[in-house]
Formats: structure tokens, C-alpha cells, sequence
């Protein structure tokens, strides 16, 4: 390919190709823009999906990182015994940090988280709240599994009076989280498989637009590579264009529905407020579109060219 | 235009041939033959009419020529490869040393004059600007070069086939097939068609042109293949030509 005569030719070819596609965009907009809008809707619905699945489990990943078992303590037990039993579960494998709380700190917390109640605790009079041990867990442990294994070990040691902790709220979440998964992933299929259908059905009517224009390139001489390049570029266009329109409009649509969904969004995923997709990820979904597109041409000129 | 000319007929140009057909059949329904028990063999540089009346098989052989159908029986040379049992692959190689010219022109409106030209050198990536070069020069020489920002359908039929021409010898082909180049065209015009055909083979293009116009066939006097109901029944050569 050193040659400069075949290097001129090669890039007189792919200007070639290029142009021949663009050219056949406008020849033929409204089978385009129907391409582009039927990739476009895929991938708004696809798209809307894969945001809630990745905050999700953005919110798993976070709960993930500060999982804790608590262990409320025997009211009454000796500092001595204290210490001892908080050495027996920093000695549980597993356990990375045991941190005391005991009841006078348990109260100001709550006067803390409280603010304006902690006039409740002052009519009991005596203190209430336990002294418990937050247990902080290796970063291996930080899931349902390892929280599970801990919870059996410390089970049962004197001293403790009950174990809390998010071990099946995790559970629950990360249940919903693959469910929601698998659904995404089977909507996704089947809505990939609608857009193919649809768009190279699309681009058949395209094809047969331009039969003329086909024969006679075969006519002169074009191989079949020749004929099919520019509407595969063409099918590339349409699909990128296609996921670009989705970023935008999920953009758009994220925007315009986080206010009015604020709360009930808090529900699924906490105190933070959901991300939209990062940079990479809206490249993602244009390749996705670009994909999408280029097979769907790939299966109509399948059909078309074989006449 | 590749130079070195030449008059096949009155040189024997046959030893070299282009086109060698060995009892070749073609048949698209069964039991019916378009094309049958065909022998035949045209040399190299050999300017030649397939006459006969509608029906006779004149486009089913030049379809048979330039591989658009390949036989049902028989072998076929074109160019030294054998069409019938050729690959796929090698059949888009083989046209672009053929030049095809068609009644019905086979332009493509939306394109000018200069891009309908060119879509033969495109197929081949001659670079942009040799491409310019070679499409005005052929553009040039059938008179069109002043057209070659219209689009077909704005000029007359004479006008849109010397487009068809320009476009079927801009790549320089060995081998020139016409199919009733003239069928749509007045007398004059045909005429005209039928010099700039006439100088392809000048320079050294072996020709085939299929028609039924006699006056053309008078007028030239050229080697003459007769077909009638897919059987070759006369091949008679040009006047003054050895046998």
C-alpha cells in the first residue's frame, strides 16, 4: 500500500463511498429519518432503562461501602466485660473495625439526629439507648453474603443483646437490581430485534429506490463490496445519528422530569441524586445506534443485492 | 483512447479472438431455448452487427457476453476467461474491460452528465482529478463537453446515448457491446451514434453492436452474425475480408 498510485486510488474510493452515502441520505429523507427515529425511540426506551439499572447500582455500590452490623449491648455490663467481648468480635474473621458507642454517646447522637426531640428522651428520664458496637466490615464482606456469615459468628456471645443490620434490605435491593437487569436485558433484545426488523425493511425500500442505480454500477464493473459500502455507511449514519437523538433527548427528559420525580425517585435511590450517563456511556449508546444500523442495512442488502 | 489501431477484418484479426462461444445454449424455461447451439468467435479489434429480427436472441447474447446470465450448455471465452464457470468474484474484473451500451441509455437522472461518466472510473478509484481529466477528454470527444454540468433528462436521446458511449470507453474497454444503441433514436441521430461507435473500433475496440436497422447494417458493411429463434444463421463477413 506504498504505492502512491494505489494509496490515490484507495482514498478516491472511501471519498467515493462517502460521498455515494450522503448522497443516497438525500436522495431518499424520509426513509432516513424514519431509520433514524425508529433507532432513536430504541434507544430513548433502552437508554431510560439502563440510567435506572446504573443508579441502582450505583446505590448498592455505596451502601456496599459503608455496610456495618450493629450489636446492641446487655444494659448493665461491666467495662471489663465490655472490652473484652469488643476484642472477641474485632477476633471474628471478617469484622476489619469495631467502634464503641456506649450509652451517653448513643444519647447525644440522638439529640443530634434528633434536633427539637430530644426533649423525648428527657421526659423518660433515665437513658433509654443502648451501648452497641458498630462493626465495620472487611471490603470483601461488604455484601449480603459476608454480612450473613459475620451475623452467624457473633450470634449468641454473651453481652450482646440483638444484631441489626441491612443485611436483607441488601438483599431485597440487589434482588429488584437483577430483576430489573434481566428485564432490561430482554426488553433490550427485543426492541434491537424490532429496530432491525424495522429499519432493514426500511432501507430494503432505499435499495430498491436505487435498483437502477445498482445495476448500472454492476454493469460498469463495481463488485458487490462497492455497491454494498455506501449503504452501510449509510446505515452507520443513520444508526449514529439515531443515538445521538437518544442522548439528547434522555438529556432532555431527565432534566425535565428529576424535579416533579424527586421524591419518589429518594425511594429507589436514596439520598443522592441520580447521574445521567458519563461521556463514555453516551458514546456507548451512539455505537449502540451505530451498530443497530449498520446490521440493519447489512440485512436489507442481503435481500437486495442477491436480484 | 489506446492507440496501435488496426483493421481486424482485412488482417485476419479472428486468430486473436475476444469472444469464442462454443456451442452455446441458454434456455429460461424448460424445453424453450432463447440461445441455441451458438458457435462463434470474434477477434480482437473486429468490428461486428448481430442482426435479426425482435426476439431472435440478440440480447440474450450479449447478456451472455458481458456475464450478466451465464449458459445453460456450452462454454464461453471472453476476454480468455471462461464466463460460464467463472467465480462471482471475477466477474465485476471482467466488466470493466467491457463497455456496454443500451437502448434505453441507462443514465441516472439525478446525477450530472460528468458523475453518469464517471461511475465507471469511480468503480475503479481512478483518483479525483484523473478522473476529471479523462471524463472531460472522452466528454470532448462525443461532443458533449459543454453539457457536462446537465442532468440527462434535460438533454435530447441523441445527447443522453453519447453519454452512455462516453461512459462505456472512458475506462479504455477492449471489448464494446451496444444493444440497440440506435433503436431509440431518429435516422440522424443514429447515424451519428453509430460514427462515434465506429470510431471506437477505428482505435482499436473490438465492437459487437446488436440492431435491426438495415440502413445501418448498409451502410457499414461490416461482418453481419444473423440470429433467428436463438440459432446463428448466417455470419457474413465484411465485404473484401479474407474468410
Amino acid at each position: 500500500m506504498s504505492d502512491p498510485r494505489a494509496l490515490r486510488a484507495l482514498s478516491a474510493r472511501v471519498l467515493n463511498f462517502g460521498r455515494t452515502a450522503l448522497r443516497g441520505l438525500r436522495a431518499s429523507p424520509l426513509t432516513s429519518l424514519v431509520a433514524v427515529l425508529t433507532i432513536t425511540v430504541t434507544l430513548v426506551l433502552a437508554g431510560a432503562f439502563a440510567l435506572v439499572v446504573k443508579n441502582m447500582q450505583g446505590l448498592l455500590g455505596r451502601i456496599g461501602e459503608d455496610v456495618t452490623v450493629t450489636a446492641y449491648l446487655e444494659d448493665g455490663l461491666a467495662d471489663q466485660e465490655r472490652a473484652a467481648l469488643e476484642a472477641r468480635v474485632k477476633s471474628v474473621e471478617g469484622v476489619q473495625e469495631v467502634v464503641s458507642v456506649s450509652k451517653d454517646e448513643a444519647r447525644r447522637r440522638f439529640e443530634r439526629a434528633g434536633q427539637g426531640r430530644a426533649d423525648l428522651l428527657q421526659a423518660l428520664g433515665e437513658n433509654p439507648l443502648p451501648a452497641s458496637l458498630e462493626i465495620l466490615l472487611a471490603p470483601d464482606r461488604r455484601n449480603a453474603e459476608g454480612v450473613r456469615i459475620v451475623v452467624e459468628s457473633l450470634q449468641g456471645l454473651p453481652g450482646i443483646a440483638e444484631l441489626a443490620n441491612a443485611q436483607d434490605w441488601v438483599q431485597g435491593y440487589a434482588g429488584a437490581l437483577s430483576l430489573l437487569r434481566a428485564v432490561g436485558a430482554g426488553l433490550g433484545i427485543v426492541l434491537a430485534l424490532a429496530t432491525l426488523l424495522i429499519v432493514s425493511n426500511t432501507i430494503r425500500l432505499a435499495v430498491y429506490a436505487r435498483r437502477d442505480e445498482i445495476e448500472i454500477l454492476t454493469l460498469v464493473g463495481a463488485s458487490r463490496t462497492f455497491v454494498a459500502i455506501p449503504f452501510l455507511l449509510e446505515g452507520v449514519l443513520q444508526g449514529a445519528l439515531g443515538g445521538a437523538l437518544a442522548v439528547v433527548g434522555l438529556a432532555g427528559l431527565y432534566r425535565l422530569a428529576l424535579p416533579s420525580l424527586a421524591s419518589a425517585l429518594t425511594l429507589v435511590f436514596g439520598d443522592t441524586p441520580p447521574a445521567f450517563f458519563a461521556p463514555s456511556e453516551m458514546l456507548v449508546l451512539i455505537a449502540v445506534g451505530a451498530l443497530l444500523g449498520v446490521v440493519s442495512s447489512g440485512a436489507s442488502l442481503a435481500g437486495g443485492l442477491r436480484q | 483512447m489506446r492507440s496501435g489501431s488496426r483493421d481486424a477484418e482485412s488482417t485476419g484479426g479472428r486468430d486473436a479472438a475476444l469472444v469464442r462461444l462454443y456451442h452455446v445454449s441458454k434456455s429460461y424455461l424448460a424445453g424453450t431455448w432463447a440461445l441455441h447451439d451458438i458457435t462463434l468467435e470474434i477477434g480482437k479489434g473486429e468490428f461486428v452487427f448481430l442482426t435479426g429480427p425482435s426476439g431472435a436472441g440478440k440480447t440474450s447474447l450479449l447478456r451472455l457476453i458481458f456475464a450478466a446470465e451465464r449458459p445453460s450448455d456450452g462454454q464461453i471465452l471472453i476476454l480468455g476467461r471462461n464466463v460460464g464457470r467463472a467465480r462471482e468474484s471475477a466477474i465485476p474484473p471482467l466488466r470493466r474491460r467491457i463497455g456496454v451500451v443500451f437502448q434505453d441509455f441507462k443514465l441516472l437522472p439525478r446525477r450530472t452528465v460528468e458523475e453518469n461518466v464517471k461511475l465507471a472510473l469511480d468503480v475503479v478509484g481512478t483518483p479525483a482529478r484523473e478522473a476529471r481529466a479523462r471524463t472531460f477528454a472522452i466528454l470532448k470527444q462525443v461532443g458533449l463537453q459543454h453539457r457536462r454540468h446537465h442532468h440527462p433528462l434535460s438533454l435530447s436521446g441523441g445527447e443522453q446515448q453519447r453519454i452512455a458511449i462516453a461512459r462505456a470507453l472512458v475506462n479504455e474497454p477492449e471489448l464494446l457491446l451496444a444493444d440497440e444503441p440506435t433503436g431509440n433514436l431518429d435516422p440522424e441521430m443514429a447515424l451519428e451514434i453509430l460514427e462515434l461507435i465506429s470510431g471506437a473500433a477505428a482505435r482499436g475496440t473490438t465492437v459487437l453492436v446488436a440492431t435491426h436497422d438495415q440502413t445501418i447494417l448498409r451502410r457499414y458493411r461490416r461482418r453481419t452474425l444473423r440470429l433467428e429463434g436463438g440459432r446463428l444463421v448466417e455470419d457474413t463477413p465484411a465485404p473484401g475480408s479474407r474468410p
